[in-house]
């Protein structure tokens, strides 16, 4: 744990010491939040804009989570620091947990954020139940995210190579989650795939939520698979980083 | 026992390349050991599977007595590791990249420690500049810092003075000499043969297996010397042997007193006369 903390810490100086990168990765989201108002204008009166707005707002952080986090994981392979700790004596677990804790604080404030701005932009009014479910259920999709990076990182050997997974992993969040389109209407194959992604449970719990009379009884089997979710892409990627050539 | 035992060690990777094709050596504790061989010889290939961080094809190898990948994190514990070219977070100061890597080993008084190691390679004062800052020369000095931290009892160090110029060279050899002195075994690899002779014994490695490995001295007693000797209008020319013995027994015939009978000549290499040139030059 002691190391696990000292990883942890090296990440967190990094980051602060990138002050261009930190306001970027917060920057970023209230950029596309913004653009997405802009597009949701132009729909007729009385269109549901909340319906898909949280959720847009879940999407971004997941996506940014993910990208920094696997792009930063592949940089320390490329640059030769990921052996550089495993000699030290650092293993595998101690670095993973380490960039979980360094990215938490991130993935943290981009999700208080990017739902902050929704919810003000959009004119959205949910009592404080409500919010309180869907900011929990954005954050630990942030961290689910966090996660997602830090095993996608262990196959890439360049930053290169990250990319490829990027339409890989995001597209099919977006249309096999049921934000955009009914997940029951697709074929049989489509919804089950649907399930491998975290998108999918983040979008059945805001979904619940924003519904007025919404329950949080009816979904928390979603909060839950979303923690498992993380916790299952931990011990993998904890077996797929290589220590040893 | 030895400090590094290596016994034909391979590494393949796929079916073509074989970047060591049976290495056999030894190291014994508390030397200079020099890895010398041209680039793509295999050198960081065999520094990278006795520190443990490359599984090879073939052979064994043992280092201060442990198996590398079986033993890891007791070997990890004992060993310094400064790999080619700078591996260091640029963005964060010296003095945190040598705490970071030495706190992974529970370094006592950390800070107190990190901070003797640059002083050691003599950037005290940079301490608190980020390593992008640093030039490539002050790069290398703060990663050997890194390696040194702990104290281990032996130190891995692949071309640590690749792309260092002469006088920073010279202060380097002098650091790893100081670190022999105070008891530890230094495993350097390098390109450079004249860095060679500064070593204990040295490993010449060419397209993965070990050439000849023997103390420097001993090496050259196996080249040949081109002696040329003018007398008057005449010249002459031979080869003789590489031994002092051969040059006095060569001269011998030119009056050199029969009670002689060694002669050895040892000309400034180009890089020692170099430094004392700039040395001259600073005054």
């Amino acid at each position: 744990m002691r190391r696990t903390l000292i990883v942890g810490g090296r990440v967190l100086r990094q980051l602060r010491r990138n002050p261009r990168f930190l306001v970027l990765s917060i920057v970023g989201p209230l950029v596309i939040v913004y653009f997405l108002k802009l597009f949701f204008d132009t729909f007729p009166e009385g269109f549901d804009t909340g319906r898909y707005a949280v959720p847009a707002a879940a999407f971004i952080v997941h996506f940014m989570a993910f990208l920094l986090c696997a792009i930063a994981l592949v940089q320390e392979r490329t640059a030769g620091t990921m052996e550089r700790m495993f000699v030290n004596g650092f293993r595998r677990a101690e670095v993973i947990g380490g960039y979980v804790l360094g990215y938490l604080g991130l993935a943290t404030l981009q999700a208080a954020v990017a739902l902050g701005e929704v919810l003000w932009l959009f004119e959205l009014d949910y009592d404080a139940d409500a919010l309180a479910a869907l900011f929990a259920v954005v954050w630990l999709l942030a961290i689910a995210s966090v996660m997602l990076g830090i095993f996608v990182s262990t196959f890439a050997r360049r930053e290169g190579q990250v990319f490829p997974f990027v339409p890989l992993i995001i597209l099919p969040s977006v249309f096999l989650s049921g934000f955009l389109v009914d997940v029951d209407e697709l074929p049989g194959w489509a919804g089950w795939l649907g399930h491998a992604f975290p998108m999918l449970y983040a979008n059945n719990v805001i979904q619940e939520m924003i519904e007025p009379g919404g329950a949080l009884a009816d979904v928390w089997t979603n909060f839950a698979v979303l923690a498992g979710y993380g916790a299952a892409l931990l011990a993998l990627a904890s077996l797929t980083l290589r220590e040893i050539e | 026992m030895d400090a590094v035992e290596a016994v034909g060690l391979e590494k393949r990777y796929g079916k073509k390349v074989e970047a060591l094709r049976g290495v056999d050596l030894s190291v014994r504790k508390g030397e200079v050991f020099g890895l010398v061989g041209p680039n793509g010889a295999g050198k960081t290939t065999l520094i990278k599977a006795l520190v443990g961080s490359l599984r090879p094809s073939g052979g064994r190898a043992r280092v201060l007595g442990l198996d590398p990948l079986r033993d890891r994190p007791e070997l990890r514990r004992r060993i310094g590791y400064m790999p080619q070219s700078p591996v260091l977070y640029d963005d964060l100061p010296a003095l945190e990249n040598v705490e970071f890597f030495g706190a992974a080993h529970g370094v006592p008084n950390l800070r107190g420690r990190a901070r003797e190691a640059l002083r050691f390679v003599e950037l005290e004062e940079r301490a608190k500049d980020p390593v992008h800052t640093l030039s490539g020369g002050m790069k290398n000095r703060v990663s050997l810092a890194c390696a040194l931290v702990h104290e281990p009892e032996m130190l891995f160090l692949d071309e640590p003075t690749a792309g260092v110029d002469p006088r920073l060279r010279s202060r380097f050899w002098a650091a790893f000499r100081e670190l022999a002195r105070g008891g530890a075994t230094l495993f350097i690899s390098t390109h450079l043969m004249d860095e060679a002779t500064l070593c204990d014994r040295v490993a010449v490695l060419r397209q993965g297996r070990v050439v000849v490995s023997d103390s420097p001295r001993e090496i050259l007693r196996r080249g040949r010397t081109r002696l040329r000797v003018r007398e008057g209008e005449r010249e002459e020319e031979r080869l003789i042997g590489g031994r002092p013995e051969d040059l006095a027994e060569a001269l011998r015939g030119y009056g050199l007193r029969g009670s002689v009978s060694a002669v050895s000549v040892e000309a400034d290499s180009l890089e020692q006369v170099v430094l004392s040139i700039i040395g001259e030059e600073a005054g």
